[in-house]
């Protein structure tokens, strides 16, 4: 789970099946997916987006979105 | 020949654009700059260039990335330029592993070698040249460094690709794919590889395409039986996944190859981003930057400016004007039309020439910097809660500059019903050709709260979008899918020759309206005041203009304004936000801008005055955008809504604050 992160954590993605289609689409673009190292950069208050950092590039994706993303941590 | 520029977003395809074109196109960071397609000729005449909007595939998501799809199906293309980011090779070879499927003569251009430095990356380009079948130059798009060999290269080198079907997408898709060309033997021009490839992965443009010139039927149980035969065969979640994970199988192989890593240094990016995207201080650091901005704008740089080419127009420039026509002994008309009428008209907009474009300096520096990508990110939770998605705000701080290109820039919005609502609501966000409208008023009556009114009516126009977005997509735009995945770019130092590139190409514009259109309207506007019923050179308030303003006018007298001038100038308004202001100098004619400030305080309270500018502000987006909400909606009706719901928005609002002013005895 997402949540069990906190910024400047790192973790791997493992299942990013439960996100919206579009969204993973999106992120899979962005060579996010399965198997993706990835960094909490920042979270945004009041539920905001999250910034997440996988190889040298930072994309901002919804929390609710974010937690869907299951993650192992590295 | 034509020579199409290909690229991801944020990989400095448009400063490359510019330095090998040398032309003045537009230059951005934010992911989505480059909204229409646009034309350069090379500086060595080989050809012409065109700048295609950043994508990362060619299986489109949003309209935008529509836009390059279509381009190479339904256009003809000679040679393609792909411009790569070093420092995200195996994201970007995606895009190149599909190009290079299309089969035209292709050459890669490996941009940002210097950043990739920077992060301990080391590219060998000649092998990788070797590898994908094509040439690769190095370059800096930044600086233009290497962009000299990239044009010889693409004038003198044939450069078909050498190497054929660089992915092998495993048996059962290739044979399905030799099914799938089998049908469309002889029945294209285009690589029926390449179709067949992006039909089995679900591209909507393509398999549009090819259900035209193939039998529909044939190919769909084609793509049944591979789909059932793949999933019980792989763990794969869909055919677009399996043909994925094949292309990156083969990127992983080339990055292996040609990339050497080494130590990174800590990017200063990350560290800037730490303080800007910070939990906290996110938001306040924005609006602290929008404040500096408008008071530089207004106050501090503007008017100084502003006035100074106030000083020499009504001074040296009309004198010179009067002792010309002296000289030539012009009729008492033609001294009338051109010193009452077009000086004045045309003056009147030039006087804010030096504001507008220090809005737009900044409205560049926002983009070029990549700042503007992180308000997006900051805003979004606020912009999520009314129905729309921090993408929103991006056309709409472009809007504050001009609408038309803030609504165009609405096209990177992905779902259909987000990007609707933004083009029906980026027209409340107040254009520079209002702000002459502002200028002149806060002058004559809040002459101590200058920039503090002005931000008053631009803060209005934003609570006005949030407020109406969540009506709207609570009542006529209802629906659940909201998709927001933003790509943060590095932070670039914005370099001074295309920030100063940008501010002008967007700026240029205003002057060119003020030598076409305004210059055209204000004769025709002095003429209707010159003339009347009774004949030429009559009093004003005779005149044909006072008849017209004066049918309309009983409509504004409820909310302070119910002069035949102000009705007139709204009518003129219309055509353009800035032709209001030459309206009234025509109508209000005064030697100098500082006795019409006098003059307006005979007809106008701060109060209306106050009413007027929140009227201009809301009421019909300028005829140059909604011709632009028509061609980006296709739909009247949508087209019709956003005139008359801005129309009664703003008569509403100007209502409320003239009459309850009145009523807790402001004036």
């Amino acid at each position: 789970m997402f949540e069990s992160l906190k910024m400047g954590d790192k973790g791997k993605i493992i299942d990013i099946s439960r996100v919206g289609k579009l969204v993973q689409r999106r992120l899979l673009d962005l060579g996010i997916t399965e198997g993706s190292e990835v960094c909490v950069k920042c979270v945004m208050p009041f539920g905001g987006p999250v910034m997440i950092e996988s190889c040298g590039q930072c994309v901002g994706i919804r929390r609710k979105e974010a937690v869907q993303i299951e993650v192992v941590r590295l | 020949m034509e020579i199409a520029l290909i690229g991801n977003p944020n990989t400095g395809k448009t400063s490359l654009f510019n330095n090998l074109t040398g032309s003045y196109a537009y230059v951005g960071n934010w992911s989505g700059v480059t909204v229409e397609k646009k034309v350069g000729v090379f500086k060595n005449n080989i050809g012409q260039l065109i700048d295609l909007p950043g994508v990362y595939t060619l299986n489109p998501l949003s309209k935008d990335e529509g836009v390059v799809t279509s381009y190479f199906l339904n256009e003809a293309v000679d040679r393609l330029l792909n411009i790569l980011d070093a420092s995200q090779l195996e994201r970007n070879l995606h895009l190149t592993l599909q190009l290079l499927e299309f089969e035209k003569p292709a050459l890669i251009g490996l941009n940002m070698i210097d950043v990739a430095n920077k992060r301990g990356i080391q590219i060998d380009a000649s092998k990788l040249s070797k590898i994908l079948g094509v040439p690769v130059v190095p370059v800096v798009a930044r600086n233009g460094k290497g962009c000299d060999k990239l044009v010889d290269v693409i004038a003198t080198k044939s450069i078909q690709p050498a190497n054929k079907n660089l992915v092998c997408y495993g048996q059962a898709v290739e044979s399905a794919i030799a099914a799938i060309t089998g049908e469309m033997t002889a029945k294209t021009n285009h690589s029926t590889r390449f179709l067949a490839i992006q039909y089995i992965e679900g591209n909507e443009y393509v398999r549009n395409y090819v259900n035209h010139i193939a039998d529909q039927q044939k190919l769909t149980s084609i793509l049944e039986e591979l789909e059932s035969q793949l999933l019980n065969q792989y763990d794969t979640k869909s055919l677009a996944n399996f043909i994925y994970t094949k292309r990156k199988e083969v990127i992983e192989k080339i990055v292996a190859e040609v990339a050497r890593k080494g130590d990174a240094t800590i990017p200063l990016s990350e560290k800037i981003d730490s303080i800007v995207t910070n939990r906290y201080l996110g938001l306040p650091i924005f609006l602290l930057l929008m404040y500096f901005m408008f008071m530089l704008t207004f106050d501090w740089l503007g008017t100084p400016l502003s006035d100074a080419l106030d000083g020499l127009l009504t001074g040296p420039v009309t004198s010179g004007i009067e002792s010309a026509l002296g000289a030539i002994h012009a009729s008492a008309f033609i001294h009338a039309l051109i010193l009452e009428g077009l000086v004045a008209g045309v003056g009147g907009v030039l006087v804010f020439v030096p504001q507008i474009f220090i809005l737009f300096f900044f409205i560049s520096l926002l983009e070029d910097s990549g700042y503007m990508a992180r308000v997006a990110l900051v805003m979004d939770r606020i912009m999520e809660s009314v129905g729309l998605n921090g993408k929103a705000f991006i056309p709409m701080i472009i809007g504050f500059g001009c609408n038309v290109p803030g609504i165009m820039a609405a096209r990177t919005i992905e779902t259909p019903r987000e990007r609707l609502l933004t083009v029906l609501l980026t027209p409340l966000m107040s254009c520079s050709a209002r702000l002459p409208v502002y200028a002149l008023f806060v002058g004559a009556f809040f002459a101590g709260h200058k920039a503090f009114i002005v931000l008053s009516l631009y803060v209005l126009g934003i609570v006005m979008v949030l407020i109406l977005a969540k009506i709207f997509s609570s009542t006529v735009l209802k629906s659940e899918t909201s998709l927001f995945v933003i790509e943060l770019p590095p932070y670039r130092l914005p370099q001074f020759q295309s920030l100063w590139r940008s501010t002008w190409d967007k700026g240029k514009g205003f002057v060119r309206k003020a030598g076409t259109f305004i210059f055209a309207g204000s004769v025709i506007i002095w003429l209707l005041s010159y003339a009347g019923p009774g004949g030429l050179e009559v009093d004003m308030d005779d005149s044909f203009l006072a008849a017209i303003g004066n049918v309309i006018a009983p409509i504004f007298a409820p909310i302070g304004f119910g002069t035949w001038q102000a009705a007139a100038s709204l009518i003129t308004g219309f055509l353009a936000k800035e032709a209001i202001i030459s309206t009234m100098n025509i109508i209000y004619f005064v030697p100098n801008d500082a006795s019409l400030q006098a003059l307006l305080a005979d007809f106008y309270t701060p109060l209306s005055a106050y009413s007027f500018m929140v009227f201009i502000l809301l009421y019909i987006p300028c005829l140059a955008t909604v011709a632009t909400i028509y061609k980006e909606t296709n739909s009247k009706k949508w087209t019709a809504f956003s005139m008359i719901y801005a129309f009664v928005i703003a008569y509403v609002l100007a209502l409320i604050i003239y009459q309850g002013g009145r009523l807790i005895g402001l004036v």
